[in-house]
């Protein structure tokens, strides 16, 4: 397993707590994310993950045929969650379906008797190119190759879930129609992420109170609480009439009953049941055959905008049209802060090796080879990579744990001490600057430059042990914008589990003020030398070496 | 091991491009086309392919066994496919990256997805229309709807390969040893 460096969110401690839970916790890796799953707020100077913005949805489309579809639509109609056009998925293999025309009739050679005409023939049906599933296997067909989710649509609708659902929805909807007015003057939205979908209900519902004069009498600040409104609607409401028996539903091809074990008799192959993936698409129960299986609608995915939770920044905002994967606004931690890759050098040679026999990989070697064992003591390399256009100076350190519980449940006493201890450079160093590749002047190395996003990457066949360095301990490398700094980590002779520990990175940038206004200082005196700002920030970091593999194994694994 | 004796017998309405690696006793027929840098070795035994093949890129036809691997006709080998059955009928497909072992005939009108293995440990035969697809290859019937007009795109392309490759490549003219 390569190592890894995840980097951290507060989202989750709370206000107060600023420092990370302990890495060997598994709770912990809830915090942690990769970079390029981070953003960046520029107001409130704080990375946020996917679990702290909220999110708004700012478009639909069909993945299929990048058709977009107004959002209005997508809320309002009851089944336009999904594709309105010809876009259908396989019940077999869930890959995109093609609409194609029947053979023309053969001589019975299989070389075709007349040139086939460009429009085919009727009775279209739909047709899976990637499990050659067709339609007619089910029964559907087609008379015109155009329009098809609507001739579908009257069968999907006149089934029995279908039906009850409908009513069901009758049944309820005056009651929550007046419920919800009468509670949005009461509760105050207390999370940003409902206060655009509120906005919009409560703009639709006043217009709504308008036009029915019987909601009119209806005063909400009489009453002091919410709760007892909902309940005086409830003790209000008649019973609801359900259109069907249950067992009559119970029959239509839902589990556990007495014709599905007839069915499950007469079985033959395994491939005739369906299987989980194939099924879950369905919005309710279906039979659980794989002949009966149906295909369905693409579902429509939904781009999002995403915010900052405290100060309402925008993130994220994407571009309207469909097809289009770039972003009008895109505030992401890559572009703030540093990029850290760690790479264990023992390992890279055995595994530059291994590439060009990628047919059969081979883990067994592997495992022996590039895993850290107990009692040993390893160099690992930090790559950082600065993404500004200034130079930063960068300073880590370690931060400390309490080990209390050792997850292998070895002796207690011997997990007071932490299994492995690391060290790292103490002092600052800097990271030059980002600058473009044409730069550089042709001497230098530059390969290196396409990379500099990614930081060092692990198929580099640089090897650093040849380069004889005595010191393992400080910075390495400085190369482009990336400086490779050494570290060493010893690994006691008792310890298991993983090497996780958590990192302090802080680094300085000087931020020439662009904006002479904010800041205050009043920049337009040129005579003093440059007065930037000199910012700091600091991030924690979880760095992840890998397993412990005690001392005594050195079986194959694969025996 | 006795050396391989390279004998080609090459239709002349066949087109094979130049950067061929061919090895053994090859006999390819009328209408076949086959790209550059694919490879076709009968180490063991001889290769014979019919008529309207279409032989792609980096891809491996190998017989390692003394009979005679026979190959029908119309049958589209894609990129990076490696084929070492004994038999193989008319219009299969045999779609990108799949390996075939040499356990298994093939029939007509089979249908090998992309990346799938077949490669079972005891000899086997394909039915006809057989779709094998998935990471897990599995395997479907299907019901021929549509065959018609593939086999009618398929002669297509095999006619379009053979009009425009000359323009581009080099073509290996048939000889013997």
């Amino acid at each position: 397993m390569a190592p890894t460096i995840h980097y951290y969110c507060p989202c989750q401690s709370g206000e107060s707590v600023q420092t990370p839970p302990p890495p060997h916790m598994a709770s912990s890796s809830a915090s942690f994310h990769p970079l390029h799953s981070l953003f960046f707020c520029e107001e409130c100077d704080a990375v946020r993950c996917n679990r702290c913005v909220s999110i708004e949805v700012s478009g639909y489309y069909c993945p299929n045929c990048l058709f977009e579809v107004p959002s209005a639509s997508v809320r309002a109609e009851k089944n336009s969650n999904r594709c309105a056009r010809n876009c259908f998925s396989c019940p077999i293999c869930r890959s995109t379906l093609q609409v194609v025309a029947s053979d023309p009739p053969d001589g019975g050679d299989g070389r075709p008797s007349v040139s086939l005409s460009n429009v085919g023939e009727p009775p279209f049906f739909l047709y899976c190119n990637h499990c050659r599933w067709d339609s007619a296997e089910v029964g559907i067909t087609f008379e015109k190759p155009t329009g098809l989710a609507a001739q579908l649509q009257k069968f999907e609708d006149s089934a029995p879930e279908s039906l009850e659902f409908e009513r069901l929805k009758e049944h309820f909807e005056p009651f929550l129609r007046t419920s919800s007015l009468s509670s949005l003057s009461h509760v105050p939205s207390t999370s940003s992420h409902h206060l655009p979908t509120s906005s919009a209900t409560a703009a639709a519902s006043a217009a709504l109170a308008r036009d029915v004069p019987g909601v009119g009498k209806y005063n909400p600040p009489a009453r002091s609480r919410v709760g007892r409104d909902r309940t005086a609607n409830k003790d209000e409401m008649p019973e609801y009439k359900s259109r069907m028996e249950i067992s009559v539903l119970g029959q239509l091809g839902s589990e556990g009953d007495g014709s599905d074990v007839e069915a499950l008799r007469r079985m033959e192959t395994a491939e005739e049941i369906a299987s989980l993936e194939q099924r879950w698409g369905n919005s309710w129960t279906t039979s659980s055959r794989t002949s009966d299986l149906r295909p369905l609608r693409i579902p429509l995915h939904s781009k999002v905008s995403k915010r900052c939770p405290t100060c309402r920044h925008i993130l994220i905002k994407p571009e309207q049209k469909a097809q289009s994967v770039r972003y009008k606004i895109k505030l992401v931690a890559a572009n703030y802060l540093p990029a850290m890759t760690v790479a264990l050098p023992h390992t890279q040679g055995a595994d530059t090796t291994r590439r060009p026999q990628a047919k059969a990989p081979s883990t067994s070697d592997d495992r022996n080879v590039g895993a850290i064992m107990a009692g040993k003591s390893y160099p690992f390399h930090l790559a950082l990579t600065n993404p500004l256009y200034d130079p930063i100076q960068v300073r880590l350190s370690v931060q400390r744990m309490h080990v209390t519980a050792v997850t292998d449940g070895t002796a207690p006493e011997k997990a007071r001490r932490t299994p492995f201890a690391v060290s790292l450079p103490t002092s600052s160093f800097p990271v030059a600057a980002f600058a473009e590749a044409w730069e550089y002047d042709d001497d230098d190395d530059m390969f290196g430059l396409e990379d500099d996003e990614l930081g060092l990457e692990m198929g580099r066949t640089r090897d650093k042990d040849g380069k004889g360095k005595g010191k393992t301990v400080g910075v390495l490398e400085k190369r482009a914008n990336v400086t490779v700094v050494g570290g060493e980590v010893v690994i006691g002779k008792e310890a298991r589990g993983h090497v996780k520990f958590n990192m302090l990175v802080s680094y300085t940038y000087r931020s020439d003020d662009p904006l002479p206004s904010e800041d205050g200082a009043g920049t337009p005196s040129r005579t003093v030398a440059k007065t930037p700002e000199v910012k700091t920030f600091t991030f924690y970091t979880v760095v992840d070496l890998g397993p412990i593999l005690p001392r005594e194994e050195k079986v194959d694994p694969d025996i | 091991m006795p050396p391989i004796r390279d004998k080609f017998t090459i239709h002349s309405r066949a087109v094979v491009c130049q950067d061929v690696e061919l090895k053994g006793d090859i006999t390819i027929g009328p209408g076949t086309v086959v790209h550059p840098k694919a490879t076709i070795f009968a180490i063991a035994g001889p290769i014979v392919i019919g008529s309207g093949c279409i032989i792609e890129e980096a891809a491996i036809i190998v017989n390692r066994r003394k009979e005679v691997m026979r190959v029908g006709d119309n049958n589209l080998f894609e990129i990076g496919c490696r084929v070492e059955c004994p038999s193989v009928g008319n219009f299969n497909t045999i779609s990108t990256r799949a390996r075939v072992h040499h356990t298994v005939r093939i029939t007509n009108y089979c249908v090998i997805g992309a990346a799938c293995l077949v490669v079972p440990t005891d000899d086997e035969t394909l039915d006809d229309y057989t779709s094998i697809f998935g990471p897990a290859a599995e395997r479907r019937t299907w019901s021929g709807r549509g065959r018609i007009q593939e086999a009618d795109l398929r002669l297509k392309h095999a006619e379009y390969l053979r009009e425009m490759l000359p323009k581009f490549n080099r073509l290996r003219r048939g000889d013997g040893a």
